[in-house]
């Protein structure tokens, strides 16, 4: 039975992701499906993506992957990767990953996609200031070359157990035959970039800037006909005017309306659906090891780790999620968010303990001397300042609560709001004491040796935190061929137990759907990507679903 | 005339010149690094650096700054860090939707702001004025994003009588001429309304106390001694003496047309310079930045000029002198 409730969740995953989208089966209606994104899509191009997640979801509509991850998001070897450009894959030798391409996937002007166009767009990518990004990605890669028109052979310079998930995921490839002759300087403001072709379920119809992004259902599309006829990305930056939209029926989905003080107005609308998606993100409050004023110095306060540990204790995470978030959203331990594969529920987070986190910080002399609330130590008072981004509402929300909590319990926070730019120029400074951030995660584990290892001080590791332990532990989970999990077990807890940070929330975001779509299925990190499998149900088509 | 008008023009060519200067320096000063928010993913050092590299930003700034200038000099504003298009493009791209919304408004303070603020001065300390005063002041009062949010609430959502954001429809492009004019229209009530409500109390109290200045002058008390109707001496004697501080008003109401009104924008997801403009604070994108500012720039300037061709226009002393 145990064996049973495990499996049926995968066991319908896989028939969702394999199963021919309804409108194929039964012949259904056809419709228009409008998605609200927060940023705007500028170029969905693969190579000028620059990391924007509008551009992303707008490329994953037309730009096929070789393979993509399945639902497990594992992003080591092969086993959780689902067959898109490439119909099937072996391995040469520990360096060699041979790719043969399905023959029937073609270009939106007809054109078969080939192996030279994945030759071509990898080493576009890896051309100096063309994909900076996406380059540092492929730094493991010696080399991709064709061997007739539709096997392709990457080549890494070592092994390592996530070669796979380097040579699909990252890049999508373009068609050469008309990407080629542009120059890759030129390629952003080209007639190509103003009319995309592509190879996915949709194809490019008509851009308006800052508005929308229309795409027309490539009935052609190899892997099945879309159930959708029109696509349209409607790109509105301001949450209130994206729940406007939503509840007056201009547009049928947004990826997130969390924080959950949004949900009751979309409750009472029967015609939208919310629907609870675990996602790759996590929040957490930074502590900086650092002095802020000089960095060769350690932080006078918090690179104790016995500071840090009585911080994490004396906040309730339970409470701020309650608040913020509602159900579903859990608390991390270390930097794993809900998705991440490696996440270990078994490795328990610090409680929320107010009596030992006193306990502790009385034992290393931080107490209330002089009777004015806050707590210090030879006459200097445990008092900090705290960054985050003012424009992030969610954000905004959890540091505020974070302030109050820690002010009942002795410690002045200042909470400091700053613009977007501001605040990571301060990150790289090592100009803060604590500071709330939140990132979305890469759907591997190997993106937190970025941000928790020594070496990754000077990059991502904005904390400066290192503690060669816990580096040891995350090199040996990276790099490691077996007992994978385990590894990761030892590494993550290691980390968490140093407090580098508090880890507060990894979210269940809540999108909303209009409840006429069926065969609807939301997944990171790609959230978008079966919108060609859904369907209008019959009966229930909106004036924009019968248009041509 | 000519000598006067090349006097400004050149006054306005300097104008812009320091205008450049200072934006660019100051831009560079504060705070924010421009490589850190591209993307949504966080950047490894290695390609911050890459990325500074390929945008110049790691060139000294006097380097930098003659390398814009002399871009600006040859009708070249620059690549936008985010969107890797030309300035020029993407600021044009935006320029019809802010110039439409700036320009309704503009029409209506034009209009019914100055024949309101003129109505109250001539029916001074009546029911009509004082409700006039106090329902304008209550827009001026209001924060324009609660006004739009409220707007939207009532008519799009609660009613559905009219779209809760953006420009056009959908299938707009699929319309007749005529119906394609109205649904643009059916657009534009709501920001054009919320942006309006908030900006006529302005016109209309300039209006109203430049003509009850204008109603108490010995000229007027003439026109009426001499048995002019009274349409006639307020029309044409007091009114058009009256709009001179108006014209001033509206001369500097351009940059509002120029960026666009950033909240209203944000609300009603209009597609305008203003959104563009604070995408790109957002983003530390300093080509695009500066593209915005200078036309922001121009348009002060040019809307200087426009006032005072206007003042040449109604008031033929000035001709003569």
């Amino acid at each position: 039975m145990l064996l049973m409730r495990r499996f049926v969740p995968a066991w319908l995953c896989a028939l969702v992701l394999f199963s021919p989208p309804l409108a194929a089966q039964d012949g259904g209606a056809r419709g228009t499906l409008v998605i609200l994104l927060g940023g705007e899509a500028t170029s969905p191009i693969p190579t000028l993506l620059q990391a924007n997640f509008a551009n992303q979801d707008v490329a994953d509509q037309l730009f096929l992957r070789l393979a993509r991850l399945g639902p497990k998001m594992e992003t080591s070897g092969d086993k959780d990767f689902v067959p898109e450009l490439a119909r099937s894959w072996s391995r040469r030798d520990s360096l060699t990953l041979v790719f043969e391409l399905d023959p029937r996937a073609r270009w939106h002007d007809g054109v078969p996609v080939t192996a030279q166009d994945v030759v071509f767009t990898v080493q576009r990518t890896l051309e100096p200031g063309v994909d900076v990004q996406h380059a540092t990605l492929f730094q493991y890669v010696e080399s991709v070359s064709a061997e007739g028109d539709h096997r392709v052979v990457f080549r890494f310079k070592r092994w390592y157990p996530e070669q796979f998930y380097d040579a699909v995921f990252h890049v999508q490839p373009l068609p050469s035959h008309l990407v080629a002759q542009i120059p890759a300087t030129g390629l952003a403001a080209s007639d190509y970039a103003r009319h995309p072709v592509g190879d996915g379920p949709f194809r490019w119809v008509r851009r308006e800037p800052g508005q929308l992004i229309e795409l027309a259902a490539n009935d052609q599309f190899f892997l099945g006909k879309p159930g959708l006829s029109r696509l349209v990305f409607r790109f509105v930056g301001d949450q209130e005017a994206r729940n406007a939209q939503l509840l007056s029926g201009e547009a049928d989905a947004t990826g997130n309306i969390l924080p959950v003080s949004n949900v009751d107005r979309f409750r009472q609308n029967p015609e939208l659906r919310i629907i609870p998606v675990p996602s790759l993100t996590i929040g957490y409050l930074l502590f900086n090891q650092r002095d802020r004023a000089d960095t060769s110095r350690p932080h006078p306060i918090l690179a104790d780790p016995a500071v840090r540990r009585a911080l994490t204790l004396a906040i309730d995470r339970r409470r701020i999620i309650q608040s913020v978030f509602g159900p579903g959203t859990d608390i991390p331990v270390g930097p794993v968010s809900l998705l991440l594969s490696v996440r270990d529920t078994t490795i328990k987070p610090l409680p929320f303990d107010v009596a030992t986190a006193r306990s502790l910080l009385r034992s290393h002399g931080w107490e209330d001397h002089d009777g004015d609330g806050i707590l210090d130590r030879d006459g200097h008072p445990l008092a900090l300042t705290m960054n985050f981004p003012g424009t992030a509402t969610i954000l905004r929300l959890v540091a505020l609560q974070v302030q109050e909590q820690l002010r009942q319990f002795g410690v002045k926070v200042d909470a400091v709001p700053l613009s977007p730019g501001d605040f990571m120029q301060r990150s790289r400074a090592g100009n803060f004491d604590l500071q709330m951030s939140a990132v979305t995660q890469d759907p591997t584990p190997s993106g937190i040796r970025q941000s928790w290892t020594c070496g990754g001080i000077g990059g991502s590791n904005f904390a400066r935190y290192c503690n060669p332990l816990v580096d040891s532990l995350i090199d040996a989970a990276v790099t490691g061929r077996s007992d994978r999990r385990a590894r990761w077990r030892r590494a993550i807890a290691a980390l968490n137990d140093d407090a580098p940070a508090i880890f507060l929330y990894t979210p269940t975001l809540l999108a909303v759907v209009h409840s006429r779509f069926r065969n609807v299925n939301l997944r990171p990190p790609s959230l978008w990507q079966d919108v060609w499998r859904w369907s209008v149900a019959p009966g229930r088509e909106l004036d924009r679903d019968r248009r041509p | 005339m000519i000598r006067w008008l090349a006097g400004r023009l050149a006054q306005a060519l300097v104008t812009l010149a320091l205008v450049t200067i200072i934006t660019f320096f100051l831009m560079r000063l504060a705070p924010g690094d421009p490589m850190a928010p591209v993307g949504d993913r966080q950047m490894s050092e290695r390609e911050v650096l890459a990325l500074r590299a390929i945008y110049g930003l790691d060139q000294p700034l006097y380097r930098q700054f003659t390398a814009y200038v002399s871009g600006l000099l040859h009708g070249d504003l620059g690549t936008s860090f985010s969107q890797r298009r030309p300035v020029a493009t993407v600021v044009a791209e935006r320029l019809p939707a802010t110039l439409l919304l700036g320009g309704c408004v503009l029409f209506i303070n034009f209009t019914l702001g100055v024949w309101l603020g003129a109505r109250q001065a001539v029916r001074r300390g009546s029911r009509f004025d004082h409700l006039a005063s106090t329902l304008s002041l209550s827009g001026y009062a209001m924060p324009s994003f609660w006004l739009g949010m409220l707007l939207i609430w009532l008519f799009a959502i609660h009613f559905k009588v009219l779209p809760a954001s953006g420009m056009r429809d959908l299938f707009a492009a699929e319309l007749p001429p005529a119906r394609r004019a109205l649904d643009l229209l059916r657009h534009l009530v709501l920001p054009v309304t919320t942006l309006s409500l908030v900006t006529l109390a302005i016109t209309m109290r300039h209006q109203r106390s430049a003509m009850l200045e204008v109603l108490r002058l010995d000229y007027v008390r003439t026109a009426r001694a001499k048995g002019l109707p009274e349409r006639v001496v307020l029309r044409r004697h007091a009114w058009r003496n009256a709009i001179f501080p108006t014209v001033t008003l509206l001369g500097l109401w351009l940059p509002v047309i120029a960026t666009g009104a950033v909240f209203v924008e944000a609300v009603f997801s209009w597609p305008g310079l203003g959104s563009l403009a604070q995408d790109a604070i957002g983003n530390r994108d300093y080509p695009l930045l500066m593209g915005t500012s200078m036309l922001t720039s121009t348009a002060v300037v040019i809307g200087g000029l426009l006032a005072d061709l206007g003042y040449l226009l109604l008031d033929p002393r000035l001709h003569r002198r």
